[in-house]
């Protein structure tokens, strides 16, 4: 089955719930069992069921089958939201005294977790300012227990080498994951990225519409968990086998956070599957055609996006996402005060916190996302006072450069 | 020649590839299915060479909704 295909299918069955066509919302929190006996047998994992929302829920679990199998992966967990996602997987893998290596130009969000919270609970982690993967071999030492990338640097816009970087994990024997939120599943497969865990946050091209909060793990199956750096997932394993690195996450890190989604908002997430393929296509053929269009006017002073042949990352973009390059990209008009006065301007596009959705968005990131980062911290991550972030939405692309093209005619005014 | 699927002896009248058992025995999801030849865990990548043989245990395994998430499943 393909891509388009299984967006639309994967997981479900409609004769197990009554021929329903569309995926039934379970808003329940728990669920009830014939017998002592019974709830006795399935919480010792020795039956099928359900428990307890929190844990897992008929409508989550056919969203994680679906993308399990969009992935390729062994199994996927769905959490509230993306940065739920990345929490349970870091607190799964490390604990206090060990080390992570990150790159550098990545979600502010991820930064403050690893950089803030993170290093409260003892667990240090190593920036490396680099897309190279010597330079990430460098950062890891003998206390690293794993090593976090994004495709598509956000909002950097820079593409590492995933592939090489999988080989450095691959040589430690820690797992490689991938933040592939800004590619989707449907550009790059996570099995296909070479990464042991693929995230998203699916409250972005996923979901699509800007409808609900979400985010998602998937183990690709390619990290040995019987003979890996994990103690208690290697003890696991004697039972689960390679579904240890999942069964670890679901029965304790998880549950013990209390990240699960909401079921109404796993169903927004399985609608927003269904056309995922489609507006992917247009997400990028819209950003490239205004990234050409930014890169040929006069008052903009520099453009960011992968997917143009001018950006030193295209070749990545060719070989790792198909000559795909994502729906962001950032631009500079020279100044925040031009920033402000370009946004201010817009029209259509939105002015917001978000990325992925149908509409155009853009934001000031200095100001916003990165606002409790230093100036120097921001020069680190690649966050200009000038720059702008645009996510691009799916309407007429001759409408998106119509308002833009208003919107800097104004903001030069000045 | 026989083989154990999941704890189950099954004949087959030849040897087969992964890929090819995982069709024969109409295995479902077996883009997400996690496969064990003999205790090893197999990737995906080796499905199309790595061959079944008289004698081998083959464990098809699922992560799963419900209850503690992992399966054995051959239905």
């Amino acid at each position: 089955m393909k891509a388009e295909t299984r967006g639309i299918h994967g997981g479900y069955e409609e004769s197990r719930f009554l021929g329903s066509s569309a995926v039934p919302i379970f808003s329940t929190v728990s669920y009830a069992h014939l017998t002592a006996e019974e709830i006795e047998e399935v919480f010792a994992g020795k039956k099928p069921g359900y428990i307890y929302t929190r844990i897992s829920n008929p409508t989550t679990s056919i969203l994680e089958t679906r993308i399990a199998e969009l992935e390729g992966g062994i199994g996927c967990i769905a959490t509230s939201s993306g940065m739920g996602a990345i929490s349970a997987t870091i607190m799964a893998l490390l604990k206090s005294g060990e080390h992570l290596v990150s790159a550098s130009g990545i979600f502010g969000g991820t930064i403050s977790l690893f950089d803030k919270t993170l290093k409260r609970f003892g667990v240090d982690t190593t920036f490396v300012d680099s897309d190279e993967a010597e330079d990430f071999e460098s950062a890891v030492n003998e206390k690293t227990k794993a090593i976090f990338i994004e495709a598509i640097g956000n909002p950097k816009m820079n593409v590492v080498d995933i592939p090489g970087i999988a080989e450095v994990a691959r040589k430690h024997n820690i797992p490689l994951i991938l933040d592939n939120t800004l590619i989707s599943p449907y550009i790059l497969k996570g099995y296909e990225s070479e990464a042991d865990i693929v995230i998203h946050s699916s409250t972005k091209y996923i979901n699509g519409h800007g409808t609900a909060m979400g985010g998602l793990l998937t183990d690709t199956g390619r990290y040995d968990w019987s003979s890996g750096s994990f103690d208690d997932i290697r003890e696991l394993s004697k039972e689960y086998r390679n579904l240890a690195f999942l069964v670890w996450v679901r029965n304790l890190i998880y549950r013990d956070l209390g990240c699960c989604p909401s079921p109404v908002n796993s169903f927004f997430m399985l609608q927003g599957l269904e056309t995922l393929c489609f507006r992917m296509e247009k997400h990028v053929e819209n950003a490239r055609r205004l990234a050409k269009w930014l890169e040929e006017n006069k008052d903009v002073k520099w453009v960011n996006y992968p997917g143009l042949p001018s950006s030193p990352y295209y070749g990545r973009v060719e070989k790792l996402f198909n000559g795909k390059g994502g729906g962001l990209l950032t631009f500079g008009l020279g100044s925040r005060e031009k920033a402000f006065r370009f946004i201010n301007s817009l029209e259509i596009a939105k002015n917001l916190a978000n990325l992925g959705d149908a509409k155009t968005l853009v934001i000031h990131p200095a100001s916003t996302i990165f606002h409790e980062f230093s100036d120097e911290e921001r020069e680190a991550m690649g966050v200009t006072e000038d720059m702008i972030r645009v996510s691009v939405g799916i309407e007429n692309i001759e409408d998106i450069i119509g308002d833009f093209d208003k919107a800097i005619t104004t903001a030069m005014e000045e | 020649m026989k083989i154990d699927v999941n704890g189950k002896s099954v004949d087959l009248e030849k040897q087969f590839t992964i890929s090819e058992l995982l069709k024969k025995m109409e295995v479902k999801m077996p883009d997400m299915v996690s496969v064990e030849l003999n205790g090893k865990i197999i990737r995906k990548d080796q499905y199309d060479e790595m061959v079944v043989k008289d004698g081998d245990k083959v464990e098809f395994l699922y992560f799963m909704g419900g209850g503690n998430g992992f399966f054995r499943r051959t239905d």
